[in-house]
């Protein structure tokens, strides 16, 4: 059972609050919390002995801990400071240091620390000591550190704690601003965050609490009861899938002899030489068969629809790729298959429409709220809800409720292995720069994946701004969105003041959603990824570009990661390179295309 | 929300009325209240429009839709509560999505619903898993949070979640959304016995009650009812007396 400390205790009341707690702690350092020794031996004396008392310390002289080691008594020190091997070693109690954990780098010296415990905290803003901040928890991933030795720090409260716990089993958390109201300690907070810690509400390793799918803090599964069942089977089935060798065999299989990977990085001359900047590649997405990266996710969903014994399929979609790639991989398997796309978005891609029919797919029209991608969702779960038993929600993008944003992420992390081991093979080294556009994110996902822990290649992720992020017609949810919850996910939505969500616009119809992938959002959160937008005029111009310059014709999505890269190119070097990924061909577009281009020839 | 345990212990049936706040104007929501009161309802369920009603059908999509359209928010609900001052008996529940109350914050929301007079809160989106997320602010304020149990949640769930159930549990009738039904399965009766069997608290079955049927074949193995789409289609159509015989075959023990 993970232990809990309170930190930062100065009045009698959140003392005895914090009597259940397994350490209490006092701060002698330069602090708003900062306390006398004489105070914190009044304070101590309500504790329970087998409370611990923790002296907290930054770069204090040994006479003044040995002092308060003494008069308090403290049962452990803390120290936040430079403070020595040869200083830890004069302390007669045990010592807790600390470490503002920022990379990489901090986590090394975290590895040496010759102290009982090691303290891992968010990089402090105001003064030495915590700063109250969440860092990246996943930083201590890889890390060669003793469970039984980590405290944790650094922005806990009630909601957080379980995910930190859950990730990295520590010895203790420790909590001080997540259980203040308003900068000061709050006594109910206190006793809410032992309980959530100690008590039965949060079976970390048994029971319904247990690995519910958070990216940082976005994620989850926020769906109705009615559902759970099946996502927590998918989860399983899932989890089971990905490490049986046959399933990937299988898979692997269907995208070599059905879809026709591996697919190109194509180097593309023309570009490069236009732009006059690095050297321009581009993964060929488009080369799929259905003409879009969709297909890889709708393969290995509909082999797990499957495995679980589910031969129905209800899926949504917005530009249609999704739709004809589900109905595709449904007509092959011999899968029923129910398609929920927006009327607006059916008028836009008629041409889709008629493929998915021909496939055999029922397509069924949403004509409620925007009459897009957004509201074919609603729809879709609306279906599943209702026929949960025999079906499978199979979701376009890295969106929804655990675990679909982790396993269409690793559906399509095939794009960017793929694109790892190409740029290997013909330059020799990493790219410096790899842009994908982002709806719900799938194909910018599977992109990113295989390269995050590659800290040299700049990861940009580009999203729709419609006629401008400064209008009200855009889906610029990560440049322009605030935190909620829509179809099964904490992350960020376009939405008013009030939590209602909003309508996106863009002129391309895989775009127009409201929200984004949780995963994304954390990887914006972390500053790993960049997210920029690109309006629908910018976004057309790119698809001439392309055309001309390379014989490409792009999806208009795909175009808005191409109009990006051409401004990223701009501050770019001839030595450099960058990867552009093509996520789809434009043919599903031409009906636009011809509307917007009109006079082009 | 004691009265509700009080009504079982006496062998009374209870019949929880969901109004959605706002549809029709937000100023008609008083006399709703009032009258559902006057016609002898246990508790009024009062729905907060949201734009993504993932787990409700057609009639409380529209009726939220209409509300929306009158500008109706979380806030002014409460705020409109909190005005009132009438002599209020039956409990008042709050049935929200969750993302208008992460908007709103949790913490604030538990205080203005405080303020508002509510007893319990349903979120339909708001799983047994990150009840984290509002419960313990509800609780600080002493409401209750309720929790909803279906046909597809399984038996080790089921009893985790009713362990943590207070004031009543919400036993989902159908695998589907809400709406009005023409028949309810033999499967929904014993699956309502089982909830029961195993229940600290009243056990109140909704979505898709609407006929007197419904009530009849499950009255034995329920505590109470839960009517939505229902009422909130009379009231839209102006002729909610023609539900009254729906609420009296559950409240009155003697129905003519």
């Amino acid at each position: 059972m993970t232990k809990v400390k309170i930190c930062g205790l100065q009045e009698l009341e959140h003392v005895r609050a914090a009597s259940t707690a397994d350490a209490a702690g006092f701060v002698f350092a330069p602090s708003r919390r900062r306390i006398s020794i004489e105070q914190a031996a009044a304070l101590a004396a309500e504790l329970p002995e087998s409370v611990e008392k923790i002296g907290v310390f930054v770069n204090a002289g040994l006479d003044e801990v040995l002092e308060a080691v003494q008069k308090v008594p403290l049962s452990m020190v803390q120290l936040h400071g430079d403070e020595t091997d040869e200083f830890i070693r004069s302390i007669p109690v045990k010592v807790v240091q600390a470490f503002s954990v920022r990379d990489i780098e901090d986590v090394k010296k975290l590895e040496r620390s010759i102290a009982d415990f090691v303290l891992v905290d968010a990089p402090g803003i105001d003064f030495r000591g915590g700063s109250g901040r969440t860092f990246d928890w996943s930083l201590l991933g890889g890390a060669s550190i003793d469970p039984e030795r980590l405290i944790v720090a650094g922005g806990l409260d009630a909601v957080n704690v379980g995910q930190a716990i859950n990730s990295l089993a520590p010895y203790m958390v420790d909590v001080s601003s997540g259980v203040e109201t308003e900068g000061n300690k709050d006594a109910d907070k206190i006793k809410i965050f032992i309980k959530t810690v100690k008590g039965d509400s949060m079976q970390q390793t048994t029971g319904t609490v247990k690995e519910t799918g958070f990216f940082g803090r976005f994620g989850g599964q926020f769906v109705p009861e009615t559902l759970m069942k099946a996502v927590k089977e998918l989860e399983a089935t899932y989890t089971e899938a990905k490490d049986d060798a046959d399933f990937q065999a299988d898979y692997h299989k269907y995208l070599k002899e059905y879809v026709g990977r591996e697919q190109p990085l194509t180097y593309a001359a023309r570009l490069t030489e236009a732009w006059g900047g690095p050297k321009v590649y581009l993964k060929r997405e488009d080369l799929n068969h259905t003409g879009a990266h969709k297909i890889n996710n709708a393969i290995g969903q509909a082999l797990l629809a499957i495995r679980m014994g589910k031969r129905k399929i209800v899926a949504e979609t917005g530009a249609g790729q999704h739709g004809v790639a589900t109905a595709t991989i449904c007509a092959l398997l011999d899968l029923e298959c129910v398609i929920f796309m927006g009327e607006e978005d059916i008028r836009r891609q008629q041409l889709n429409v008629f493929r998915m029919k021909l496939l055999g797919a029922k397509v069924e029209s949403v004509t409620k709220g925007s009459a897009t991608l957004k509201d074919a969702v609603n729809e879709a779960l609306r279906y599943w809800v209702t026929n949960v038993e025999d079906t499978h929600y199979l979701i376009g993008s890295a969106l929804g409720p655990h675990p679909f944003p982790t396993m269409v992420r690793d559906f399509q992390s095939v794009i960017g292995r793929e694109t790892r081991e190409q740029i290997l093979d013909k330059e020799g080294r990493l790219p410096d720069v790899i842009l994908a556009c982002v709806g719900g994110g799938s194909n910018a996902i599977g992109m990113f994946h295989p390269f995050v822990e590659d800290e040299s290649v700049r990861l940009i992720g580009v999203e729709a701004a419609g006629e401008g992020v400064d209008t009200d017609r855009h889906a610029a949810t990560l440049t322009k969105g605030t935190e909620g919850v829509l179809h099964g996910a904490y992350m960020k939505l376009l939405q008013d003041e009030n939590g209602q969500v909003q309508e996106a616009h863009s002129i391309s119809a895989g775009l127009d959603y409201p929200g984004v992938g949780p995963e994304h959002v954390h990887l914006e959160d972390i500053g790993r990824v960049e997210y920029k937008a690109v309006t629908d005029e910018e976004a057309l111009a790119s698809v001439i570009k392309l055309s001309r310059l390379e014989g490409i014709i792009p999806a208009l999505e795909s175009a808005h990661a191409v109009a990006e890269a051409e401004k990223a190119a701009a501050a770019m070097g001839s030595d450099e390179i960058l990867i552009i990924c093509v996520s789809g061909r434009g043919d599903k577009d031409m009906a636009t295309y011809a509307e917007k281009l009109e006079g082009l020839a | 929300m004691k009265c509700l345990k009080n009504l079982k212990d006496s062998g009374d049936k209870a019949f929880v009325a969901y109004i959605m706040a706002g549809d029709g104007g937000l100023d008609k929501l008083r006399g709703q209240v009032e009258y559902l009161q006057a016609t002898g309802v246990t508790a009024t369920e009062i729905g907060i429009p949201f734009s993504d009603p993932v787990a409700d059908g057609p009639v409380i999509e529209e009726a939220g839709n209409r509300a929306l359209a009158e500008g109706v928010t979380l806030d002014k609900v409460l705020l409109e509560m909190k005005d009132w001052d009438f002599d209020l008996k039956i409990p008042l529940i709050v049935m929200t999505y969750l993302n208008p109350v992460i908007r709103y914050g949790a913490e604030r929301f538990a205080e203005s619903c405080r303020e508002a007079g509510v007893s319990a809160v349903i979120i339909p989106d708001l799983p047994f898993e990150h009840q984290q997320l509002v419960e313990p602010y509800l609780k600080k304020t002493g409401i209750t949070l309720i929790q909803l149990v279906t046909l597809t949640t399984t038996e080790n769930r089921l009893e985790d979640i009713l362990e943590a159930a207070e004031g009543f549990v919400y036993a989902v009738t159908v695998t589907g959304i809400t709406g009005v039904r023409d028949e309810l399965t033999q499967e929904v009766k014993e699956f309502m016995k089982t909830v029961r069997s195993k229940s600290p608290v009243p056990v109140y079955a909704g979505f898709g009650i609407s006929r007197l049927e419904h009530i009849e074949m499950l009255r034995e193995d329920v505590d109470g009812f839960i009517v939505g789409s229902a009422i909130v289609k009379a009231f839209h159509d102006n002729k909610i007396e023609s539900i009254e015989p729906l609420i009296h075959a559950v409240t009155q023990r003697n129905p003519v």
